[in-house]
C-alpha cells in the first residue's frame, strides 16, 4: 500500500514553549508523538528524548535483531510490536534516570503514543493521554485508553463523558513516562486497509476539537498536512490553551494494472499529498 | 487575615494566621504547626505567600502532602481547600488581605491545575480505591466470560462462526478480512464491527448494514441476540457464556 503523512505541531494560545514533539520517519512508515511535562524547559526535553529514544531503537531493529525485549509482550506479536513496545521502556528508562542525575530535572515526564507500518500490518504503543485515532469508512474510533484519571473513572462508571470534560482533574495522569523506573505500556496489533486514516495528537487537539468535527476534517481535506493545519486552526480559535500536535497518515491502494492511469487521472494527483511513503 | 485551621476528628485543633512569614508544618517543636505523628516528618512542609498566592511546598516528605486528595509539591491554595498530612487535616481559609510578599528568591507558582501532572502508583491506589469499591460491581457484572461471536444465518462466508477476539473486525472479500465473504461483486469491506469500552459497534464500510432492519450509517452498539445484514449475508450477534 501507498502511505502519504502530514504533521503540524504548534505552541497554542497560551504556552510560552512547546513541549510536544513528533517525528515522522518516512522510510520505516514510523510515526511518534509525544507531550512533555515538567517546569522550565524539562517537558520539551522529556518529549525530544521519548522520540528520540523510540525512533533510534526502531531504526536498529534491522541491524540489531536481538536485542532484548523489554516488559510484557504477547508471543504472538510480530516482531515490530515487540520492538516498538520495548523502545517505549527505553525512553522510560532514558528520561527517570535523566530524572534522577539531575535534580533540576526532577518531575519531568511525557506521554508517548507511536505507530508503525509495515505492510499491512500495524503496531501501536502507549503511554498517557495522547491519542492514536483510526478513521475507517468514515468511523472515527480511538486506538488508544487515556491514562489518565478521569478516563478511569469514565471506565469505571463513576463519571460520565460530560463530566469529565468539565473536570478540573484532566491533566491527572496514572501512567506517563518518567514517573517510574519500570512502567506498563499498552502495545496491539491490527490490520489495515486501503483508505484507512490514522491520526495522532496531543491532548491539546483533544480538549478543544471533538471527534466528530475530528472526522469531519479528515473527510473533507485530501490534503494531510493542510488537515493537521485545520485542526490546530479550529483548536487555536477556542482558545489554544496547550501546545497542539497532529500527525495524519493515509493509506492508499497502490494503483496496479491496466486501467491504472484511469484511475490515476480521476484521482487529484495523490502524490502532493504531504509526505509520501510506502511499502 | 488568612489563616490555616488545624484539624482532627472535624474540630478544630488550632488555628494559625499566614502572614508575611511562611508558616511550616511538621513533627519537630520548632514548626509553627506541630502534628506530633510518626506519619509526620520533622519539617514536611511550609506554607507561604507569593505574589499574592498562598502557596504550600512539601519539603520532601516521607509520606506527602495532600491538597484535595492530589500529592504536590508546590501548589497554590485556594479558599476552603483541604490539606493532609498524615492523619491531620488543615482547612484553608484565603479570606482577608494578603500580607506583602515574603520573597522566597524563587519563581512565581505557576497555577497547578493545568499543568499535567502524574500520579506515583501508591497514590493512584489510593485515589483510585474509592472509585474501585463504587465501580466493582459492575466490572465484575461486565467481566464474566461472555464471548461476543458472530453466527452466520445465510449468504456465503468462510466460516460458519466467527468469535471476534480483535478489537477490529471487517466484514468484506478483503483477504484480510475476518469475515470473508465469498462471491462476484463483493465489496472488499463491507462493514466493520469494532470494540470500544462499552461495547461492539457496527458501522458502515463501502456498504450500509442493517442491524434488526434498520439501516447504520455510523456506529451502533450491538446487543445480544441482533441480526446483522450486509451484502446478502445474514449474521446472529450473540455473547456466548
Amino acid at each position: 500500500m501507498r502511505i502519504a503523512s502530514g504533521g503540524v505541531t504548534d505552541l497554542g494560545r497560551v504556552r510560552s514553549n512547546n513541549e510536544d514533539s513528533y517525528k515522522i520517519v518516512e522510510p520505516l512508515n514510523l510515526y511518534v508523538l509525544s507531550d512533555g511535562m515538567g517546569g522550565e524547559a524539562h517537558g520539551e526535553i522529556a518529549s525530544a528524548m521519548a522520540v528520540e529514544t523510540v525512533v533510534q531503537h526502531c531504526i536498529d531493529l534491522e541491524a540489531n535483531p536481538a536485542a532484548a525485549v523489554i516488559g510484557a509482550v504477547q508471543p504472538n506479536w510480530s516482531s515490530f510490536t515487540k520492538r516498538l513496545s520495548t523502545a517505549v521502556h527505553l525512553a522510560n528508562r532514558n528520561i527517570f534516570k535523566s530524572a534522577e542525575e539531575n535534580p533540576d530535572q526532577h518531575g519531568m515526564g511525557a506521554t508517548l503514543t507511536a505507530v508503525w507500518i509495515n505492510g499491512t500490518k500495524l503496531s501501536v504503543a502507549h503511554i498517557g493521554d495522547s491519542r492514536a485515532y483510526l478513521l475507517r469508512g468514515g468511523t472515527l474510533l480511538q486506538l488508544t485508553r487515556d491514562h489518565s484519571l478521569v478516563a478511569e473513572q469514565v471506565r469505571r462508571g463513576i463519571l460520565t463523558s460530560a463530566e469529565a470534560e468539565e473536570s478540573d482533574m484532566q491533566s491527572v495522569l496514572l501512567r506517563a513516562l518518567g514517573a517510574q523506573a519500570e512502567i506498563e505500556v499498552d502495545a496491539e496489533e491490527h490490520t489495515l486497509f486501503p483508505r484507512d486514516v490514522l491520526l495522532l495528537c496531543s491532548d491539546g487537539l483533544t480538549r478543544m476539537v471533538t471527534e466528530p468535527e475530528i472526522a469531519g476534517t479528515l473527510q473533507v481535506e485530501s490534503d494531510l498536512t493542510r488537515a493537521a493545519e485545520s485542526l490546530v486552526a479550529m483548536a487555536n480559535e477556542r482558545g489554544g490553551p496547550d501546545n497542539i500536535t497532529v500527525v495524519i497518515v493515509r493509506l492508499e491502494k497502490e494503483s496496479k494494472g491496466w486501467f491504472s492511469w484511469l484511475r490515476r487521472g480521476a484521482r487529484k494527483n495523490p502524490g502532493s499529498n504531504g509526505r509520501v511513503g510506502g511499502n | 487575615m488568612p489563616k490555616l485551621s488545624l484539624m482532627f476528628d472535624n474540630k478544630i485543633v488550632k488555628e494559625v494566621p499566614v502572614g508575611s512569614r511562611p508558616v511550616t508544618i511538621g513533627r519537630s517543636p520548632d514548626n509553627d504547626i506541630l502534628v506530633d505523628n510518626l506519619a509526620v516528618s520533622n519539617y514536611h512542609a511550609k506554607i507561604y505567600y507569593e505574589a499574592g498566592r498562598m502557596v504550600i511546598e512539601d519539603l520532601a516528605s516521607l509520606n506527602g502532602t495532600f491538597v484535595n486528595d492530589l500529592r504536590v509539591e508546590r501548589a497554590t491554595l485556594h479558599d476552603g481547600d483541604n490539606i493532609h498530612i498524615g492523619k491531620h487535616k488543615i482547612k484553608v481559609d484565603t479570606s482577608g488581605d494578603a500580607p506583602l510578599a515574603w520573597d522566597t528568591g524563587r519563581k512565581t507558582a505557576a497555577p497547578r491545575i493545568n499543568e499535567t501532572m502524574v500520579l506515583d502508583t501508591k497514590e493512584r491506589r489510593q485515589m483510585l480505591q474509592q472509585a474501585a469499591a463504587m465501580g466493582e460491581s459492575m466490572q465484575f457484572a461486565g467481566a464474566r466470560m461472555k464471548v461476543p461471536t458472530l453466527i452466520v444465518l445465510g449468504g456465503k462466508t468462510d466460516q460458519k462462526e466467527y468469535v471476534l477476539t480483535n478489537k477490529l473486525t471487517v466484514i468484506g472479500k478483503s483477504v484480510m478480512a475476518t469475515v470473508k465473504l465469498k462471491g462476484w461483486f463483493k465489496p472488499q469491506m463491507a462493514a466493520q464491527i469494532n470494540q470500544r469500552d462499552d461495547g461492539f459497534y457496527l458501522g458502515p464500510g463501502d456498504k450500509v448494514p442493517t442491524v434488526n432492519g434498520n439501516p447504520v450509517s455510523g456506529p451502533v452498539r450491538l446487543n445480544d441476540g441482533d441480526l446483522v445484514e450486509v451484502s446478502g449475508v445474514r449474521l446472529n450477534f450473540i455473547f456466548r457464556e
